[in-house]
């Protein structure tokens, strides 16, 4: 087993909102071309026929305003651009016409295609180069938010293909909920206060409210070396008042300010690096929940089957879903001093029922009942290979 | 090591006025629906589909996830007070937002951290 195996307490994960990884990190292709990102030809048919160029002018807020739709019917005309053949052929090409549909302007669709260049989105880029970037990390579904985050906590979605209530079905538990009935294993979902909450909240937040933590907490437990064995972060969702101040939301969803989330995630770092033995201990995973609609060039793979099924009139495109394809890509970084410096993972396909597999594995070991998704997903411990800690990692100083 | 400077969002980003997107109009659908099952005492009567803005979103979201709290027997955990900063000027910026505070905070450094309840 590698020394950083041996070292590893804790998982930390940190789930943002709604970019995909071209967005983020496709420019990253030119500084290192192992990174699958955009080589800058890549091209979407407008409503005119004419192509929108990817091109490396995303803004950090008042871009992308309306909100680019991603349930599933968006989501099914970004990929398969209206295909109705048999089998029908994924090609990407459908981004810019489905976000023509929602402000029927022909040049505010292209902004779709825009991206970020590595300079704006320091903490990002710099954790991408420095630790282990995932060439192949996908959404669990092609749809939005509330699916896509429950595969993360429970390994499936139970059915659910939209942002509408879903209930756990027997026999699959939470991860926390797996986690604290093994003793002495710990596990919190850290949200950012009560006026942001959590996601999870009808099977969660309802019924055990005790796995819940704030983020002030989560700092608190960095700092002091009390961070269970297992962590999922939530960003602030919302631009609210405190008594105390203003709280700028900094989950990145459209429109909100993507600075304020890349200081959140320079912060959620910072507090795991800054106590050293933490640091040493500590595998921190960076992913986006699905991709908010906006271009990626790579195909969605197909999937092993969830053993669920949604209907035409739950997926509204007028098909079954069979849960045996993945959504859009996004971005995922893997940050430990154990990682090699550069690390590209490439080959291997990733998603977010990883998370739960990958957390039950190196703390629970053999555990079943999990989902067909789950128990076939990747892991990624793997990539804590090396035998000696590094002490060349990068700081961040929110100026 | 390198040392990464990490600009701070600009203070006009802060928009608690915006209109909630859908990710927000969910999560208050599904807090309206816990909210039907907690104690008539702390259901919050609030007609949720009124709700336009984040900053009345969040009000919601703080009282309902309050409640969720003391139907279990305890307390939300607590949010950790700030430090003033210095001087107070009233016309001054003090704060230039919540995430950019959670960078400049020491973890730990702030007093009156409940513990989870």
């Amino acid at each position: 087993m590698p020394a950083g195996l041996d070292h590893l307490k804790h998982i930390v994960v940190l789930m943002m909102e709604n970019r995909s990884f071209d967005h983020m990190l496709g420019a990253l292709k030119a500084r290192d071309p192992r990174i699958d990102g955009l080589t800058g030809n890549e091209t979407n048919p407008d409503t005119q026929g004419e192509p929108a160029k990817a091109q490396p002018l995303a803004e950090f807020q008042s871009q992308l305003d309306p909100d680019p739709d991603h349930h599933f019917p968006a989501v099914d005309l970004q990929i398969f651009n209206e295909d109705n053949s048999n089998p029908r052929v994924a090609s990407m090409q459908g981004f810019v016409k489905s976000y023509f549909n929602q402000q029927r302007d022909v040049n505010h669709s292209h902004k779709i295609m825009y991206y970020f260049p590595p300079e704006k989105l320091p903490v990002l880029t710099t954790l991408a180069t420095e630790f282990a970037v995932f060439n192949r990390w996908f959404a669990s579904i092609p749809g939005p938010t509330v699916c896509n985050r429950a595969f993360a906590h429970y390994g499936t979605s139970f059915g659910q293909v939209s942002m509408d209530i879903f209930y756990v079905k027997e026999p699959y538990k939470s991860i926390y909920e797996r986690m604290i009935a093994s003793p002495p294993h710990t596990a919190k979902i850290y949200y950012y206060d009560q006026a942001s909450s959590t996601i999870e909240i009808v099977n969660l937040l309802q019924n055990q409210p005790q796995l819940f933590a704030t983020y002030d907490q989560f700092l608190v437990d960095c700092k002091q070396g009390t961070l269970p064995d297992y962590s999922f972060v939530e960003p602030n969702y919302t631009d609210h008042d405190t008594g105390s101040g203003e709280e700028l939301a900094s989950d990145q969803h459209p429109d909100h300010n993507v600075q304020a989330g890349e200081v959140f995630i320079a912060s959620v770092y910072n507090a795991i690096k800054q106590n050293d033995d933490l640091w040493q201990s500590t595998a921190l995973l960076i992913a986006y929940d699905e991709h908010g609609g906006i271009f990626d060039h790579v195909v969605p793979p197909a999937c092993m089957p969830d053993g669920f099924k949604a209907s035409p009139n739950d997926t509204l495109t007028g098909r079954e879903f069979d849960f045996d394809r993945l959504g859009v890509r996004v971005p995922a970084v893997l940050v430990s001093p154990w990682v090699p410096k550069g690390t590209v993972v490439d080959g291997r396909v990733f998603e977010h029922a990883s998370i739960p597999n990958t957390v039950t594995k190196y703390f629970l070991g053999d555990y079943n009942p999990r989902s067909p998704r789950e128990a076939n997903s990747e892991t990624f411990l793997d990539l804590l290979s090396l035998d000696v800690m590094r002490t060349d990692c990068p700081d961040f100083n929110v100026g | 090591m390198a040392v990464i400077l990490v600009p701070k969002p600009p203070k006009e980003a802060m928009n608690p006025d915006r209109p909630i997107s859908t990710l927000l109009r969910a999560q208050l659908l599904h807090l309206h629906e816990v909210e039907k099952n907690l104690p008539s005492r702390l259901r919050t009567k609030t007609y949720v589909h009124a709700i336009k803005t984040e900053r009345q979103a969040a009000d919601y979201i703080r009282q309902v996830t309050e409640n969720v709290f003391k139907a279990h027997g305890g307390d939300a955990p607590a949010k950790r007070k700030r430090r003033a900063k210095k001087p107070p000027a009233p016309a001054a910026p003090s704060d230039q937002g919540g995430s950019q505070a959670q960078g400049e905070a020491e973890p730990g450094a702030g007093p009156e951290v409940s513990r989870n309840p």
